[in-house]
């Protein structure tokens, strides 16, 4: 798209010029801010990752680099409380190490969890009820061709019957085993994965963009079309899942889906991401996950 | 209600009693051509008041005392023309003035009323002369009606080059531009570079930008109003003009004379072809635009005459490239048939039918990716005005008007499968909305004393649109205090309603006109706008200035919520968000209009902003067009009788986007979300860099002969933009692929560009 936008310009003048700008200090230069991210499902221990942004014109941030390693990590119900523990996890598709705090208590289902991050003498606070329906999939079937607001994609089709009650909001996941042949559908970055030799299995989470919400179909057997984000040939295994998201954290990754199509297409309005932390940016919120759901791909990717 | 219209009939009433006395009406034209002139001046000497023509080149003036009288009769570029009349009885005098020539720079001549400015009751009004269209340097040589307005206090320009205008705060939709008092809905030709406009047929060009009389309204900000040309009811005569970008031809002349004229201007480009030695071998291109305007008119008695004119403006673009094509299609289409009709000597009345459409089809095919913008409007209007002019101390107007919109709208983006057949939207499948305006609105000016005056008005605009009905009731007051003759200070309170909206974008900078009505969520617009102004003039006349102050309010104004494109939906409602803006600035503005040397200077200093919930955290934030100082100089010097200088030079403050602060690492356990995300602190946080130009241009005028008929011949020699200043365009952001790092980009248009072009008139 970026392309139409220049041809316009080609149409409208003999000649155009392009040259790289520079800002004042002021204008870009935002401070250092917070970023933590959490979302904590039952069953699992809780994983919080916690990072500082850096000013717009820096270059490539990367998770090592940005982590907020003197940063303290406070989970708490009304029964216990937990420091989390600097923790990492080595990326195997990104080839990369990703720091987080993890915690040892396993999440449960129904409680209200309290997370507090200090840092540098300011405290960052933000809270989570767990109380979301469990939804199971009724179905998962391939497409090879489908066209949203996206554009055109292969993916599949989820089937499932919404939870009575408005105000429910999921997204998809779906697990799987890989090797670094097979790539993201999505290159936003070049992606370097060669920490890893062809046919050495590792394990992806593709964790859909879409939010799709109850709003209009309260209660009723909903279809819904996903792309998918890695490569995949006939025969391979996947596990899909259906996440019930808690509403605020919904509206976070709504808000994720919308600027990354604002960075990608200028004809879509800047989108700005409304955290659920006071005081800093990013999202703290829960996700219930159905039942495993077993799926094979019918054929390779088009 | 009621008792506005006992007010009014007691008004009437009263104005009736003080009516017994002479009253002078007629015409005023131009003795060469015989085309009505229109806001020339009537001045009696004798009790120093006075008059102007109204639209239709009319006036009527009652004196009340029945003796002998002087009369004065001036406009820009006549000579003044004084008559002394012996008032018994009511008297029809049309008075032709003669236009100033060349050989007749001895002869000393008032441009103007004197002190015009000042005494008039109305304030925020700018008049352009089409002379002063011709004599200025505008882009390609090019004579452009919405350039020249760009120089004008309170009105600032769009992106560079383009012809898009925001006034006082207002956003360009909010501005009304009537030709012939038919909507022109896009006033563009070349995306925005040149205007629809062509200068030879204009006769009237007037600005109201605040205290809008209660004739006008449906726009928030602005009523520009381009009267054409008649034609010479006299002679055939014909001129042309060969330019850089175009060519045009005008013929006219009489159909019987001294009754019916008419007038043929037609114009095409031949962009298409000049712009082929700059693009390489691998793209294709075609750009064609063309415009015609007609006109005809025809006297069927001392009190009736009926005028029936058209407009066609037209687009066509193609643009390929590798995997890449671009369709462009626009049209404009305008006709009124009006008829002036005279009922004694003191009631003038105007009955006008008019239709005009607009439609628009943007497509873009990259590689299997498809986007297509449709958007069409159809109006067809029917308007009764009636103008009593009671006595010298009265001058009311009122009337109706009818519409009829009929909107088209739609928008398609996908990514389609290689089939060989590119997807189309078909016109006939967007669905249709149609709805209907009315308004009724009543005027009255009064001058009470030598000293003050005020100009007082109701307008009250209907909107029905199914279940959605609106009724408003807009107040119109002016006032004018005269401190001495040539100094005087105005206020003036304003209430404007508007129920069309465009979509804006905060994003994209194409052309992408998509109107919708109102509707039971998207409320009509409406604004207040409070304006004071100092109006002075100096050295007998030679220089007029002002300073006018406002303040305005906008509410129920619309744009894009966060994350949407500009078009996604036929229900497109569910995209907007709801807010308010508001706007206040100062206006200094210092003419001078005499002698060798003329020009203006304007200066605007003004703060725009706006609140949305649902934008910017629910804070406010500026207008994108804010800018913060805005100045205009424009220069025209007779070196001789054969060679004229002139020049224009703006500079004004970088208007407002929003940038990201920083960025930060989305990490969510390995998802497709993974990536850098920006941050955003504040919408429209950051400006572009300022924006300042310098055009010159010089003329060469030259009576010649040709086969022993005599013409007139100009060369016009200009250069745009003389140092090649890179005005900022647009900016986007992307990772440039040496350092990864993110990086700004401004793209500018239009760099230093000389044209010439000749023209002749015979």
């Amino acid at each position: 798209m970026k392309k139409l936008y220049v041809i316009v310009l080609l149409i409208t003048a003999f000649c155009s010029c392009t040259k790289d700008i520079s800002f004042d200090g002021n204008t870009l230069n935002g401070k250092e801010q917070l970023f933590i991210e959490g979302i904590l499902y039952p069953e699992e221990t809780a994983k919080i990752y916690v990072s500082l942004s850096v000013p717009f014109f820096n270059e490539k941030v990367l998770p090592q680099e940005i982590f907020a390693r003197n940063a303290q990590v406070i989970l708490s119900t009304d029964t216990w409380s937990e420091q989390l523990q600097k923790d990492s996890i080595f990326d195997k598709f990104r080839c990369r190490w990703v720091p987080f705090f993890g915690g040892a208590n396993i999440i449960a289902y129904g409680k209200t969890y309290d997370l507090k991050v200090d840092y540098l003498g300011d405290s960052y606070t933000a809270s989570t009820t767990i109380d979301q329906p469990k939804v199971n999939l009724s179905g998962v079937e391939y497409v090879e061709n489908f066209y949203d607001v996206y554009g055109g994609h292969d993916g599949v089709i989820i089937t499932y019957t919404d939870a009575v009650g408005s105000g429910n909001y999921y997204r998809f996941q779906m697990d799987r085993m890989m090797d670094n042949t097979r790539r993201h559908a999505h290159v936003l970055d070049v992606i370097q994965n060669n920490c890893t030799q062809p046919g050495e299995m590792f394990q992806t989470t593709d964790l859909g963009r879409v939010i799709f919400s109850d709003a209009s179909n309260d209660g009723a057997s909903v279809a819904q079309n996903i792309e998918v984000s890695f490569e995949y040939k006939q025969g391979d295994s996947t596990t899909v899942y259906l996440q019930s998201l808690d509403k605020r954290s919904a509206a976070f990754f709504r808000d994720l889906d919308e600027q990354l199509q604002s960075i990608l297409n200028p004809f879509v309005e800047p989108t700005f991401l409304h955290s659920t932390i006071e005081g800093a940016l990013g999202v703290f919120g829960s996700a219930v996950r159905s039942d495993p759901y077993g799926f094979m791909y019918p054929q390779d990717n088009p | 209600m009621k008792s506005n219209l006992i007010i009014l009939m007691l008004i009437l009433n009263g104005l009736h009693a003080v009516s017994q006395n002479g009253t002078i009406n007629g015409t005023i034209s131009d003795a060469e051509t015989g085309e009505f002139l229109i806001g020339a001046n009537i001045y009696v000497t004798t009790i120093r008041e006075g008059t102007t023509t109204n639209n239709y080149g009319f006036y009527s003036l009652t004196i009340r005392d029945r003796d002998s009288i002087g009369i004065q009769f001036s406009f820009l570029g006549y000579q003044t023309q004084i008559k002394k009349v012996l008032l018994t009885k009511n008297l029809r005098l049309n008075i032709e003035l003669q236009p100033m020539s060349q050989s007749m720079d001895e002869v000393v001549v008032t441009a103007e009323a004197r002190d015009k400015n000042v005494s008039q009751t109305q304030m925020g009004v700018l008049d352009i002369p089409p002379a002063k269209i011709k004599e200025l340097p505008v882009i390609l040589g090019e004579p452009d009606v919405l350039k020249v307005l760009q120089l004008l206090p309170g009105v600032q320009a769009g992106n560079e080059g383009t012809t898009g205008y925001f006034v006082r705060g207002g956003n360009a939709d909010q501005n009304l531009i009537l030709l012939d008092e038919a909507i022109i809905h896009n006033p563009n030709h070349l995306v925005g570079l040149v205007s629809a406009f062509n200068s030879r047929a204009i006769n009237n060009v007037s600005l109201v930008k605040g205290g809008f009389p209660a004739q006008y309204g449906g726009r928030l900000s602005s009523i520009l109003d381009i009267s054409m040309r008649e034609g010479n009811n006299k002679k055939f005569s014909g001129e042309g003009g060969i330019g850089l970008v175009s060519s045009q031809l005008t013929f006219e002349g009489p159909i019987k004379k001294d009754e019916s004229s008419f007038i043929i201007s037609g114009r095409r480009t031949y962009f298409d072809y000049l712009i082929k030695p700059f693009l390489s071998k691998k793209i294709k291109t075609n750009y064609v635009f063309y415009d015609l305007n007609a006109k005809v008119n025809y006297k069927l008695g001392e009190n009736d005459r009926i005028f029936l004119s058209g407009f066609y403006g037209k687009d066509d673009a193609f643009y390929s490239q590798d995997n890449i094509e671009y369709n462009l299609l626009i049209d404009n289409k305008a006709a009124t048939l009006r008829w002036n009709h005279l009922f004694g000597s003191k009631l003038f009345s105007n009955t006008s039918l008019i239709y005009s459409g607009f439609n628009q089809d943007i497509t873009a095919l990259q590689d299997n990716a498809f986007s297509s913008v449709l958007s069409g409007i159809e109006d067809l209007c029917a308007k009764y005005d009636l103008e009593y002019y009671p006595n010298q101390k009265h001058k009311i107007k009122l009337g109706g008007q009818y519409f009829h919109h009929t909107f088209r709208s739609t928008g398609d983006s996908q990514v389609f499968a290689n089939t060989g057949q590119t997807p189309q939207v078909q016109s006939d499948s967007i669905p249709v909305k149609r709805f209907n305006e009315i308004a009724l609105f009543v005027n009255d000016e009064v001058l009470l004393t030598d000293k003050f005056s005020f100009n007082a008005g109701i307008r009250v605009p209907g909107f029905f649109n199914g279940p959605t009905n609106y009724f408003r009731v807009e107040p119109r007051l002016s006032f004018r205090y005269g401190i001495n003759p040539t100094t005087s200070v105005k206020a003036a309170y304003t209430m404007m309603n508007q129920f069309l909206h465009l979509i804006p974008s905060a994003a994209a900078a194409i052309p992408t006109d998509i109107w919708i009505p109102s509707s039971q969520k998207t409320k009509p617009q409406n604004s207040q706008q409070y304006a004071i102004g100092l109006f002075k003039n100096f050295d007998d006349n030679t220089f007029e200035s002002s300073l006018e102050l406002y303040y305005k309010t906008m509410d129920d104004q619309i744009l894009f919520r966060e994350g949407n494109q500009f078009i996604r939906s036929l229900d497109v409602d569910n995209l907007l968000v709801y807010g308010k803006g508001w706007s206040y600035g100062a206006e200094f503005f210092l003419k001078k209009s005499m002698g060798p040397l003329t020009g203006w200077a304007a200066y605007t200093l003004s703060w725009t902003n706006q609140k949305f919930p649902d934008l910017n955290f629910g804070f406010k934030f500026p207008f994108r067009h804010d800018r913060r100082h805005d100045l205009s100089l424009v220069a025209n010097y007779e070196l001789s009788k054969k060679w004229s200088l002139s020049g224009t030079f703006v500079i004004s403050s970088g208007s407002a986007y929003t940038v990201p602060v920083g960025r930060t690492a989305v990490i969510n356990g390995g998802t497709i979300f993974e990536g850098n995300y920006y941050i955003y602190e504040e919408r429209n946080n950051a400006r572009l860099n300022p924006f300042h130009r310098l055009n010159l241009a010089a003329t060469y005028k030259k009576p010649r002969t040709l086969f022993g008929k005599k013409y007139d011949s100009e060369w016009v020699f200009g250069i745009y933009n003389v140092y090649s200043r890179q005005n900022p365009y647009f900016i986007y952001f992307d990772i440039n692929p040496a350092t990864e790092k993110p990086r700004a980009r401004q793209v500018s248009l239009l760099p230093i560009i000389p044209s010439v072009s000749y023209n002749f008139k015979f």
